[in-house]
C-alpha cells in the first residue's frame, strides 16, 4: 500500500490521513449478551452470522444496527454504519424507531459480485470522508455464490475469483482503516430438521462453503438456529405460545481467545430480547 | 464483468486500450484492482492519466451509498399494500401484499395456488384499477376463466373488458426464457409491457415448474438461473415498487412434514411464505373447496398462524357445488 499512498500523497490531504490513522470506535461492547467481556469484535475483526432461513439472522442484524446508530443518550454507540445490501432484503420501514439517527446509516445496493468489488474499491473514499464509520454490515456475503459458481465453469479458482478479490480488498481496508465487519451468510444445504436430527447432518450444513480468503478473514462465527421449543404453558397467552426462540452459538477463532458461547433470544415487537 | 472499451471515459483511447489489453487488463474490475504503478510502467503510460481514468470508471460503475434517512423517506412514500381480494389471506399477510417484496405461495397440486393468483390479478385490475403482469409457466391461465371471475364481480361489460386489458400475460415454458423475460422487464420493459399503465403486481405462476427440473445433479446452471430470476424479481419489486407474488411446489421434508420446494438457496428469497393445503373435512362426495393457508415465514407476524378460506367464495360465484367441481376438473 506504501507506493500507492506516496504517489497519491499529493491527493491525500491532512484530514484524510488523520481519518485513516485515527482509531475508529471499537465495537467489542456491541452486544454483551452475545459476546462476553473480552470476546467482542475488536478493530479489524469480522463476524459472520451463519444460518438457514428463518433463524433470526436478520433480526440480529437489525438489532446490532440499531445499537450502533442510536445516540449514546438512548443507549447506542453513536457510530456511522454502512449497510451493503446484496440480497435486496433491507426493510427500511422496520428501522422506524431510529428516526433521526438514520442519517448515520448509509445504504448501498449491489447486484453482482463485480459491482460489489467496485463498490468496495469506492468504499475507501467513503471511509476517508467519514471518520466515525466504524461498522460495515454485509447482507449477505453469499448472495452471489451460485452466480459466480456457474460463471466460473469447471474451474474452482475461477468460481471463487471474484469473492476472493473482494475478501482480499476487505482485508487490506480492515488493516488500514480498522473498522469492523458483520456479514450474514445463508446456508445452501438443508439439514434434516425434526426432533430426531442427527448431529452429523447439522454439522455438514454448518460447514463453511465460501472461498478461503473470506474464511481466513472471519474471526468470529455466529451460528444461528431455531429452537423447536413447544411452549405448552397452560397460563401463557397466545402471544407467548407462538414466540419463536432462536439459538445463537458464537465461536471466536481470533488469536486472543478461542471461546464459545451459546445464547438464546426471541424476536418481539420491541426488537430482540435475550433470554 | 464490464469489458473495457474505447471511448468509455475521456482518456481511454484506442492506443491505451491496446496496451492495456496487452498487459492482460480486459475489464473495468481488472483495471480498478491492479497496481497502477506497475501498469503505468508496463504500458509506458503516465500514472496520472491512469489514476484519473480509474477514478472516472469507478464513479461510473459503482453503486453509490444512499443516506438511510433519504431511503426511508422514499420508501415511506412509495410503499403500498395491495389487497389480495381474499380477506383471510389479507389477515395472514398483515393487510395484503407489500410492494417492494416477494411473497411466495406454496402448495401441492390442486391446493389452489393458481386460483389464488387469478383472484389477485382480477382484484388488482378490477377493484384497484392497476395493471398486472402475469407470467404463466404452467399453461393454466385462460382468458375465459379470468372473464368468468370478472363477471362474477361486476356485470358491466366495459368494466370487464378494461380489467382484462390491464392483465398482461407472458407465457414461457423454460428457465432461460423466464430469466430473459424477467431481466427484460426489470431493465425497463415493465412500462412498455403494460402500455403505459401503472403496474402494481407481478405474478409468476409458477417458478418451480421451470426451475426444479434443472436442479440437482452436479450442474450449477439450474441454481444460477434460479438466482438470476430471483435477483431480477427483487430488483423489479424494489425499483418499480411492485408487489411480486410467486408460486412454488412442495416436497416432503425431514420429519414427514411438507415444506416448500426449490431448496435452501431459494428459501431466503421470498420475504413472506404461505403454505396452502386442502382441508378434507366434508364427508359428502363432492370435492371440498376449503383451503387452509399457513404463514411459514414472515417478518411482521408470528409464524404458523392459520386461516381457512373457501376458494369458491373468493370468486364469489353462485354456481352449485357440482358445477364447480366440473370446472375444477376441467382446469386441472
Amino acid at each position: 500500500w506504501c507506493s500507492d499512498e506516496t504517489r497519491a500523497g499529493m491527493n491525500e490531504s491532512g484530514t484524510q490521513l488523520l481519518a485513516r490513522l485515527e482509531a475508529r470506535r471499537c465495537l467489542k461492547d456491541i452486544e454483551p449478551r452475545l459476546f462476553s467481556e473480552d470476546e467482542g469484535p475488536q478493530h479489524g475483526e469480522v463476524v459472520e452470522l451463519y444460518g438457514a432461513e428463518g433463524t433470526g439472522k436478520t433480526e440480529l442484524l437489525y438489532h446490532l444496527l440499531c445499537r450502533c446508530v442510536l445516540p449514546e443518550a438512548a443507549g447506542g454507540l453513536e457510530v456511522d454504519v454502512l449497510f451493503v445490501d446484496t440480497d435486496y432484503s433491507l426493510d427500511m420501514l422496520r428501522l422506524v424507531t431510529l428516526r433521526s439517527s438514520l442519517s448515520r446509516l448509509l445504504v448501498v445496493h449491489c447486484s453482482s459480485s463485480s459491482q460489489l468489488l467496485l463498490t468496495l474499491h469506492y468504499l475507501e473514499t467513503t471511509l476517508n470522508s467519514r471518520p466515525s464509520l466504524a461498522l460495515l454490515l454485509i447482507d449477505s456475503i453469499s448472495a452471489f455464490y451460485w452466480l459466480d459458481r456457474c460463471e466460473g465453469g469447471a474451474s474452482i479458482s475461477r468460481q471463487e475469483e471474484k469473492l476472493s478479490k473482494c475478501a482480499e480488498l476487505l482485508g487490506r481496508l480492515l488493516r488500514d482503516y480498522k473498522f469492523t465487519i458483520f456479514a450474514t451468510c445463508h446456508t445452501i444445504r438443508r439439514s434434516s430438521s425434526g426432533s430426531a436430527a442427527s448431529c452429523s447432518s447439522t454439522l455438514e450444513a454448518d460447514r463453511p462453503y465460501l472461498c478461503r480468503p473470506w474464511q481466513r478473514l472471519v474471526t468470529h462465527r455466529v451460528l444461528c438456529s431455531r429452537q423447536e421449543a413447544e411452549n405448552h404453558t397452560a397460563g401463557g397467552s397466545r402471544e407467548e405460545k407462538r414466540r419463536q426462540v432462536f439459538r445463537v452459538h458464537c465461536s471466536s477463532s481470533s488469536s486472543r481467545t478461542k471461546a464459545s458461547r451459546i445464547s438464546s433470544f426471541c424476536a418481539t415487537d420491541a426488537g430482540v430480547q435475550f433470554i | 464483468m464490464v469489458p473495457l472499451q474505447e471511448g468509455m471515459c475521456p482518456g481511454l483511447d484506442g492506443d491505451l486500450l491496446r496496451s492495456l489489453l496487452a498487459a492482460d487488463i480486459r475489464t473495468v474490475e481488472d483495471l480498478v484492482s491492479s497496481d497502477l504503478e506497475d501498469v503505468s510502467r508496463k504500458c509506458s503510460v503516465s500514472y496520472k492519466a491512469l489514476f484519473s481514468i480509474r477514478r472516472v470508471l469507478l464513479a461510473q460503475h459503482t453503486a453509490f451509498p444512499v443516506s438511510g434517512a433519504d431511503l426511508y423517506e422514499e420508501l415511506l412514500s412509495s410503499t403500498a399494500i395491495i389487497s389480495t381480494g381474499n380477506p383471510s389471506l389479507d389477515k395472514l399477510l398483515d393487510s395484503g401484499l407489500y410492494t417492494g417484496e416477494i411473497t411466495e405461495l406454496s402448495g401441492g397440486p390442486g391446493s389452489g395456488k393458481s386460483q389464488v393468483c387469478f383472484g389477485v390479478a382480477v382484484h388488482v385490475s378490477l377493484q384497484l384499477k392497476q395493471s398486472v403482469i402475469y407470467v404463466d409457466t404452467t399453461g393454466g391461465l385462460t382468458a375465459s376463466r379470468l372473464l368468468e371471475m370478472l363477471q362474477s364481480e361486476t356485470s358491466d361489460g366495459d368494466e370487464q373488458m378494461e380489467a382484462l386489458q390491464r392483465i398482461h400475460v407472458f407465457r414461457l415454458f423454460d428457465a432461460y426464457s423466464l430469466r430473459d423475460c424477467l431481466s427484460a422487464l426489470r431493465r425497463g420493459g415493465l412500462l412498455q409491457a403494460s402500455g403505459g399503465g401503472s403496474v402494481k403486481a407481478v405474478i409468476v405462476d409458477s417458478v418451480s415448474a421451470v426451475i426444479s427440473p434443472l436442479l440437482g445433479g452436479k450442474q450449477n446452471e439450474g441454481m444460477s438461473l434460479m438466482i438470476q430470476a430471483a435477483v431480477a424479481l427483487k430488483t423489479m419489486a424494489k425499483d418499480f415498487s411492485v408487489a411480486v407474488l410467486v408460486t412454488n411446489h412442495v416436497t416432503r421434508g425431514g420429519g414427514g412434514g411438507v415444506q416448500p420446494g426449490l431448496g435452501a438457496s431459494w428459501s431466503h428469497i421470498p420475504r413472506t411464505r404461505i403454505l396452502l393445503e386442502r382441508v378434507d373435512r366434508a364427508p359428502s362426495g363432492c370435492s371440498s373447496t376449503l383451503r387452509s393457508a399457513t404463514l411459514i415465514k414472515s417478518s411482521r407476524q408470528p409464524c404458523h398462524i392459520k386461516e381457512e378460506f373457501d376458494l369458491q367464495r373468493q370468486s364469489r360465484s353462485v354456481r352449485s357445488s357440482s358445477g364447480k367441481r366440473k370446472r375444477d376438473e376441467a382446469d386441472s
